[in-house]
């Protein structure tokens, strides 16, 4: 009898096992979905420049984030992040740094105000979850090609000049992760852009995706596959970028999310056509 | 790939020795050795064996670091390579560090 309960106990946990891993695989699906959605959102049309940005989850959702976010001036400004972890609980995170984002973005003047802004309204959160976001917030003016940039303890983006046909970090400014300390301010620092210029900014499941020898890509593949395909266009240095990850893992499962932002500039003067409400006007 | 955690204790101090990798899959090793330290002075992280360190990996550290300013002791990072110090001096772990132990947080 005592048995026969254990049985009938077991045979029923094995259906509602089967039904709530059912159900787990279909709400993580939908979390997919909705994720992917909000993370492929619009990217702006710019007149004379291309932007375009793409992320690859290490697993079914991920922690990575980019947007960008028109402003009214003309300019649109650029983020990309990287949550602490990875899977389920990086993705939770990610959409409230997308929601902090967009909030300040539209209530900032600049990319340092806008992640101190950010740091300000997630500090607290963080600390709780224990858990932080280094982000890269940048402003493309394309009217004078000034990109202005601020950066939470992110990857430095990678700057490839055609002038000087050289591949170069961005002049750093660093400052601490979002959710790292309490009250933090964000240096800027700005650069010029001329006409065919790209800027490649990154999350370090790039760098560090491993092959089965457990050598990693590494910055040097980086700016050899960026400075070898930099006359391209955006979409096409996006997927020899890419190609370039999978060829040198060749098959290796991916460790971490891989997210990539780029900017190029295709003329001398730009104007961006803007797919949301303008909202500032520094 | 794994981590081996080596705790040594000596008077008011503790070492924990870290040799391998730090990521998510083997965060949860270190943590029982931070939650179970109590009433020292002082707490040395010997990161000279450690071959790779994430995100998930650096906040663990972080945990410790907060951890030293509510249990009162003192945090020392010891034998970083140069990779793991780029990438602590990036994220801002010393920064961190040294506005916790210096009180301005």
């Amino acid at each position: 009898m005592y048995r026969n309960n254990l049985k009938y106990d077991h045979v029923k946990s094995e259906q509602e096992d089967g039904g709530v891993s059912k159900t787990l695989k279909r709400e993580i699906n939908l979390a997919k979905n909705i994720q992917s959605t909000l993370l492929n959102g619009n990217t702006p049309e710019i007149d004379g420049g291309e932007v375009v940005g793409s992320s690859l989850p290490a697993r079914l959702i991920g922690g990575d984030y980019y947007d960008f976010y028109p402003l009214v001036n003309g300019k649109v400004r650029i983020v990309i992040g990287d949550v602490m972890g990875k899977g389920i609980p990086a993705a939770m995170l990610m959409i409230l740094t997308r929601g902090a984002f967009r909030t300040a973005a539209e209530s900032t003047r600049s990319p340092g105000a806008t992640l101190t802004s950010m740091n300000h309204a997630l500090y607290k959160d963080l600390r709780k979850l224990r858990s932080f976001v280094t982000l890269f917030c940048a402003d493309w003016d394309p009217d004078t090609g000034i990109l202005t940039y601020a950066n939470a303890g992110h990857n430095a983006p990678l700057y490839i000049n055609d002038k000087n046909k050289e591949v170069v970090t961005l002049n750093d400014v660093s400052g601490v992760m979002v959710g790292g300390l309490p009250n933090q301010t964000y240096n800027e620092g700005s650069i010029e852009l001329g006409n065919n210029d790209i800027v490649f900014f990154y999350t370090d499941g790039i760098v560090e995706a491993q092959n089965s020898s457990g050598e990693q890509y590494q910055m040097d593949r980086l700016m050899e596959t960026l400075d070898t395909h930099r006359e391209k266009n955006v979409n096409a240095i996006q997927d020899e970028v890419i190609k370039s990850i999978h060829h040198f893992t060749n098959g290796e499962p991916q460790r971490d999310d891989i997210t990539m932002v780029l900017l190029k500039v295709n003329s001398e003067h730009s104007d961006i056509t803007s797919y949301n409400m303008p909202v500032i006007d520094s | 790939m794994s981590l081996i955690v080596e705790r040594e204790q000596k008077d008011l101090t503790s070492i924990l020795k870290l040799r391998g990798v730090l990521d998510f899959s083997t965060t949860n090793l270190i943590n029982p050795y931070l939650e179970e330290i109590k009433e020292i002075d002082e707490l040395i992280i010997d990161f000279s064996e450690l071959e790779f360190i994430d995100s998930t990996g650096i906040g663990s550290i972080l945990d410790a670091i907060h951890m030293s300013q509510e249990k009162n002791f003192k945090i020392e990072l010891t034998g970083v390579n140069d990779l793991a110090h780029e990438v602590f001096e990036m994220v801002g772990v010393y920064t961190i560090l040294n506005a916790v132990q210096g009180g301005e947080q």
